[in-house]
């Protein structure tokens, strides 16, 4: 490995380098505070080192890592988004029972399996980050273990993902069985030089899309999903509507535009009945929900089908469609997480609509922050979410994908029903007052408020000025098309 | 050679479904251990000897030893000898005994035979270091990561020190020791054990 490659990796070690400095600290027995400021500063030297080795991009660590455009956008935004939650996590884990150390420690691994599945282009990096990233989930899921949601949650997230590894393993030795060769290249020219689809190929694609859907909670395998969003602690929540599917999304475009995935007939069948299932399943199962938690769950789902939509097309467009997609997606769940974070008591999370009525009356910035998040994700227009929707909606129409930008639109409309009913609910009259409990350090409550408000500048000025944000992404994603065309 | 993958998969399937569905963890443990002898003779009949024996070492060897050391360890008292001559009735160890021949049997079937994929030269220990330590260092030091993951959530959920305990055991402090059985879901597994066997 020369300096040059190590240099492109700086980013990725300082941000394994951040759980091993929590480790030392817990060991040194520092204070919770301490542990929040020094974990925020590291993830804030992972983004200064990331602008530092801009110069040095398409680099391939061979033959597992390769650094490029496409993985610098899809880090970023995961370490965006671990900053974010890093800092609604203290507020939330400081009035609960249990121990907050250990929690920095599992949730910088989880990064760190993020960001590698981010720049994997083999087979065996791509194991590694997901089982870093789950392991991870599964002690995070359960971290309140007196808890009998969180329990229960954890237990069924362990059970699914293990089983959800087995299948990808099994797919991945198919397709090695099949090609010789586990990198992604490797794979793709062996594919070419076959000429067809074999059919150990085409089942081992199979198997790993199982996995895959499974991650990002698409429709035949999203069981979990409400489950574990309603039991995990809400930054954890957080942690898995983002960052995870984020890492996962990524993966799975490397190795679409690797092996030409979007050029078999098979898999994009597959791929639009899952999308289809996904907006229809998730916009109807969200309807009837009265614990936010679930509905942001559901409503999830069915955003992860929106995001395959972009995925679809498998050219350019598509993919920087759904980049923008799932920034705009990322930042409005991080807000309207913020905001349950913030409402939740010492008990209970702040998960029933019911703790949501007049939420605009007691606190106006909370409510209009919610409402502007729950308006972004039913894509209306002057908020990011409208403009993530048009662009995945103008990637399907090019490629003439009638049947899931049809079925994208109607199913919007669908979610745009119970979106508005809970922003109606924040503009009840209410009569209940809600003791106040907060006696935490104004510090915190000020930064939380202050990322609260980041959020929302971006939501409104990526719906207002989209194009700083795309120029932006196709800027990087240049970087990334260089090495390919090498 | 496909007939002994297949016996050795179905001992492998049978052992794992014993191991969860076993009472005590001794028990489970005797065949978890049957388990990794049977995917390493998996291993071997499959043409890979070296990751056969890396498995009987690694899994069957240390991290059972390991686990059986704290099993045993978790109870120490006066109960513990009675306990102890409990655990090894004949009908405990006979069903781990039995699976294990059928594995010894199809080695030595793979070994007298001769002329199988078993016999082929074992791969280089240099060799493994080499590609492990050269071209793959970094899934290296991300398995270390893992492994990190891994011990500090089960450290995390396995601690037994509670400063805050949940409301349910509030109340039941409260009321009296009248139901804290009932109540008192949180207790240590050595004293599961003892309780357990209070009951036998």
């Amino acid at each position: 490995m020369d300096s040059l490659q190590l240099q492109a990796l700086l980013p990725f070690i300082v941000l394994a380098s951040a759980s091993v400095v929590i480790i030392l600290l817990i060991a040194a027995r520092q204070s919770h505070t301490v542990i929040q400021i020094t974990g925020f500063l590291m993830m804030c030297l992972v983004v200064l080192a990331m602008w530092y080795v801009r110069d040095v991009l398409p680099r391939a660590i061979m033959p597992l890592l390769v650094v490029d455009g496409m993985a610098a956008v899809f880090t970023g935004l995961i370490v965006f988004c671990v900053l974010i939650i890093g800092l609604f996590s203290f507020i939330y884990f400081e009035e609960r029972e249990e121990n907050p150390k250990e929690y920095y420690i599992l949730i910088f691994l989880g990064t760190l399996g993020a960001a590698v599945l981010t720049i994997s282009r083999h087979f065996i990096s791509v194991f590694i980050g997901l089982e870093l990233l789950s392991i991870s989930l599964y002690a995070l899921i359960a971290y309140l273990r007196n808890r009998n949601n969180a329990v229960e949650a954890g237990m069924k997230y362990l059970v699914l993902a293990a089983m959800s590894s087995a299948f990808l393993l099994f797919g991945m030795a198919l397709i090695y069985m099949d090609t010789g060769s586990m990198d992604f290249d490797g794979i793709a020219k062996q594919l070419q030089t076959q000429g067809h689809s074999p059919a150990l190929f085409v089942t081992g694609i199979g198997l790993m899309m199982v996995a895959v859907c499974f991650k990002l909670a698409l429709v035949p395998f999203h069981l979990w999903a409400a489950d574990v969003y309603q039991g995990a602690p809400v930054p954890v929540t957080n942690f898995i509507a983002t960052v995870s599917k984020i890492g996962v999304f990524a993966v799975l475009v490397r190795f679409a535009q690797a092996v030409q995935l979007q050029s078999y007939h098979f898999a994009v069948i597959i791929i639009s009945f899952v999308a289809i299932v996904s907006m229809v399943g998730g916009n109807l199962l969200a309807i009837k929900q009265q614990n936010i938690k679930r509905l942001l769950a559901y409503s999830s789902i069915a955003h992860l089908g929106y995001l395959l939509v972009a995925f679809l097309p498998g050219n350019a467009a598509g993919i920087e469609a759904g980049m923008f997609y799932l920034f705009a997606y990322s930042i409005t769940l991080l807000a309207a997480f913020g905001i349950v974070t913030m409402l939740s008591g010492r008990q209970a999370d702040a998960d029933q609509l019911e703790a949501y009525r007049g939420l605009y009356w007691r606190n106006p910035l909370m409510g209009a922050i919610l409402t502007v998040a729950l308006l972004s994700l039913a894509g209306i227009p002057l908020t990011a979410g409208f403009i993530g929707k048009f662009a995945v909606l103008n990637a399907g129409v090019q490629q003439q994908l009638w049947l899931p930008v049809i079925v994208l639109v109607i199913t919007s409309v669908i979610g745009l029903y119970y979106y508005l009913r809970i922003i109606s609910t924040l503009f009840a009259e209410t009569q209940v007052i809600f003791p106040k409990e907060k006696s935490l350090h104004p510090l915190f409550v000020a930064g939380t408020y202050g990322a609260l408000l980041v959020l929302l500048i971006l939501l409104l000025g990526a719906g207002i000025f989209p194009s700083a944000v795309i120029d932006g992404i196709k800027n990087f994603l240049c970087q990334g098309f260089r090495i390919i065309n090498f | 050679m496909s007939l002994l993958f297949y016996i050795s998969s179905v001992v492998a399937i049978v052992a794992t479904l014993l191991v969860i569905t076993c009472h005590r963890p001794i028990h489970a443990l005797l065949y978890l251990v049957v388990s990794f002898l049977a995917v390493s003779m998996i291993f071997l009949s499959l043409g890979a000897p070296f990751v056969a024996v890396l498995e009987v070492i690694l899994y069957a060897g240390a991290i059972i030893v390991l686990l059986i050391f704290v099993v045993m360890m978790l109870n120490l008292g006066q109960e513990a000898a009675l306990q102890e001559k409990q655990w090894l009735q004949p009908k405990v160890w006979v069903g781990p005994s039995i699976l294990v021949a059928v594995l010894l049997l199809e080695m030595s079937i793979l070994l007298l035979r001769g002329e199988s994929a078993a016999i082929q030269p074992a791969v280089d220990m240099k060799r493994i270091s080499l590609v492990l330590f050269k071209e793959y260092v970094i899934a290296v030091e991300l398995v270390g990561f893992l492994l990190m993951a891994g011990i500090v959530g089960a450290a995390h959920i396995g601690k037994h020190k509670k400063k805050h305990p949940h409301r349910f055991l509030q109340n039941g402090k409260e009321n009296g020791h009248a139901d804290n059985n009932e109540n008192n879901k949180e207790v240590k597994p050595g004293e599961l054990l003892k309780e357990e066997m209070i009951h036998n």
